[in-house]
């Protein structure tokens, strides 16, 4: 059995469904996110774990035991919160240890567990500062400690780092996963930046309106996502509108122009469909004759600079695709206007509806 | 170059002009209980007056439990109007302003007509008529007071939940195991110390120089005192005006220096 699960999990808020139909299995010391758009149930399934919110139907397991109904202060979970909220009335070492207290355990073993937090948290010397005294990424740090200190079964974070800024939020969440992996905690994770779901976590849960789209590691939801939801939503995807002209031959047909396709397609022919493509497979340049490679003409709309890749978007004539490519010092960029072909190998795109 | 703000200065003058004109006119006044000198002894009269300190200690004693009874009824209530019922706070609101638009001498009559009769349940009677004892008289001034000052106290504790994430806080502490008692006393009390303080000094002030709930409920309050005092000496009512109004003036400074000193406008403020 897994050590957390979630079982037909079904919420209806005044007769409205916020989520349906979950099904997860976390493994202990397992990472695992949730991710999707604003409003699609990720925070209101993470509260049912937490206790705040009872499922409308479904179950809810934690080591085996049914905590379905348990109140939140009985679950033995650790919460992280969007705004921190660190009670402004005490200490960081008050804070720290506030889950201990509640637990009655002896001072001394509470005074050594948050001096043992504040290091794990690279913070050893604001024990006796007040909240307001610290840094927005320092309050977070705090919470976590805060969360941890008491050794609760399973940790969940509600997008802890959306409120601090960019250089902080990826300082801050490889923290997060080293403290993660350094204790061992099952975590769950709610984000809707897919970077920061790609970069650390075992596996992803992709949720849409209410559901779940498809459960798998990064690699898997990445490179090989189940449906055009989670194709599009995570990470850049190309659609180009295109006919099935030989499903059997995986063949497809685009401006008059045949297009090889890797994957099997499951759709008849003559049926319009959208070949998904990413755009760091595409290459400027001619196919040179390699039937297993596409080719693609048009005129170049425009050129981004975005740091390590540059994004480079063709009008290949009734639809625009962006090709990032690495930045390198040798390398020519075309100009705004200028006729280009693009090349892409056929196994790297798909067909979908 | 800056102007003078000579029109500013002018205003400024003017009302602390119209503010303290008649305050030194008291004082001086209150300074002449002697024939051409000055001297303290209308206040050395004033408060080595049995009955002054009679009404004073009552008067503070019945402030001491207004407040206490405030607490009780109105940190809970706003605490979880905040937390689960958002959609009765207007209502609250309303109902905390109406001290302001019925006159205490309508509440006291109410309170008379109600409570000098047995409550019953069925024709039973259940509780004596209140204002047959001292003691319960006293019960009765207690629940007046609190009721004229509801908005106030209401409005300080509102201000200060309003300040602070009353939610987040409490589902930060529940999930870290604490109870309704330790959300209450451990973080949503101490985060509203400075709100509590002015509302507390400011039912004080109210209390202490009540006059109408006490004359008609017939207790020895010091707001009485004060307008007995009037009627038949000369110098020390004077006194003892400008020594409640000092108190007052210490309250609001207590009130300023610690919403001021609890720092960075992290403790929930009072107005
Ligand atoms: N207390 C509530 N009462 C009524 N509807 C609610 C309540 N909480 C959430 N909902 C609804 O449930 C749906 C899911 O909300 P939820 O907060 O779980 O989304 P989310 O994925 O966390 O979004 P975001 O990324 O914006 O935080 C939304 O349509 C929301 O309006
Ligand atoms: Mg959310």
């Amino acid at each position: 059995m897994a050590y957390l699960e979630l079982e037909n999990v079904r919420k209806e808020f005044n007769n409205s469904v916020a989520v349906e139909n979950f099904n997860l299995k976390v493994e202990r010391g397992e990472f695992v996110s949730f991710l999707g758009p604003s409003g699609c149930g990720k925070t209101t399934t993470l509260r049912m774990i937490a206790g705040f919110e009872l499922p409308t139907s479904g179950a809810i397991t934690i080591n085996g035991v049914d905590m379905t109904d348990t109140p939140p202060n009985k679950r033995n979970v650790g919460m992280v919160f969007q705004a921190y909220a660190l009670f402004p009335n005490m200490t960081v070492a008050d804070n720290i240890g506030f889950g201990l207290k509640i637990a009655k355990r002896p001072a001394d073993e509470i005074k050594k567990r948050v001096k043992e937090m504040l290091d794990l948290i690279h913070l050893p010397v604001k024990g006796d500062s007040y909240p307001y005294q610290l840094s927005g990424g320092q309050q977070q740090r705090v919470a976590l400690a805060r969360a941890l200190a008491f050794q609760p079964q399973v940790l969940l974070l509600d997008e802890p780092l959306s409120a601090l800024d960019a250089k902080i939020r990826v300082e801050l969440r490889s923290e997060i996963r080293r403290i993660q992996q350094q204790l061992g905690i099952t975590t769950i994770y709610v984000t809707h930046d897919q970077e920061e779901a790609l970069s650390i976590s075992d596996r992803i849960v992709v949720m849409s309106a209410g559901k779940m789209e498809q459960v798998g590691t990064p690699f898997e939801i990445y490179n090989f996502p189940q449906t055009s939801f989670t194709a599009s939503f995570v990470g850049q995807l190309n659609l180009l509108p295109v006919t099935v002209s030989d499903a059997e031959g995986r063949r497809c047909a685009f401006n008059g122009r045949a297009l090889a396709v890797g994957q099997p397609i499951r759709f008849a022919n003559g049926a319009s469909v959208r070949l998904a493509l990413r755009p760091e497979e595409l290459n400027l340049g001619g196919a040179s004759g390699d039937s297993q490679r596409n080719e693609l003409t048009g005129a170049v709309e425009s050129v981004n600079f975005l740091g390590s890749v540059v994004r480079i978007r063709v009008d290949v004539g009734g639809a625009t695709i962006s090709i990032d490519l690495f930045n390198e010092r040798q390398l020519v960029l075309p100009k705004a206007g200028e006729q280009v072909t693009v090349n892409f190998p056929a196994e790297s795109c798909w067909v979908m509806e | 170059m800056r102007r003078f703000p000579l029109w500013s200065w002018f205003w400024f003058l003017l009302g602390t002009l119209y503010f303290f004109l008649p305050l030194l006119g008291t004082l001086n006044f209150s300074l002449r209980i002697r024939r051409d000198v000055l001297s303290l002894d209308a206040y050395n009269n004033a408060l080595t007056d049995p009955e002054f300190i009679r009404t004073f200690v009552f008067s503070n004693q019945m402030a001491v439990m207004t407040i206490l009874v405030s607490i009780l009824l109105i940190v809970p209530t706003a605490y979880w109007a905040h937390l689960r019922l958002p959609q009765v706070r207007p209502a609250l609101d309303f109902i905390t302003l109406m001290p302001f638009v019925i006159p205490a001498i309508i509440l006291v009559f109410g309170l008379i007509k109600t409570y000098s009769r047995p409550l019953t349940v069925f024709g039973l009677p259940v509780v004596p008529p209140l204002t047959n004892t001292v003691f319960s008289t006293n019960i009765l001034l207690i629940f007046g007071y609190t009721v004229l000052c509801l908005p106030y106290m209401y409005r300080s504790v509102d201000n200060g939940l309003r300040a602070m994430d009353v939610r987040t806080l409490t589902e930060a502490a529940q999930i870290l195991g604490a109870g309704w008692p330790t959300i209450l006393f451990r973080i949503i009390l101490p985060n509203l110390r400075t709100a509590l303080l002015s509302g507390a000094l400011l039912t004080f002030s109210i209390v202490v120089g009540e006059l109408t709930l006490a004359t008609f409920l017939a207790r020895p309050a010091f707001g009485p005192y004060l307008a007995l005092l009037g009627n038949h000496k000369p110098y020390e009512p004077f006194a003892l005006s400008l020594i409640s109004f000092a108190l007052t003036w210490v309250a609001m400074g207590i009130i300023q220096f610690v919403t001021r000193g609890s720092g960075q406008g992290q403790l929930a403020g009072g107005h």
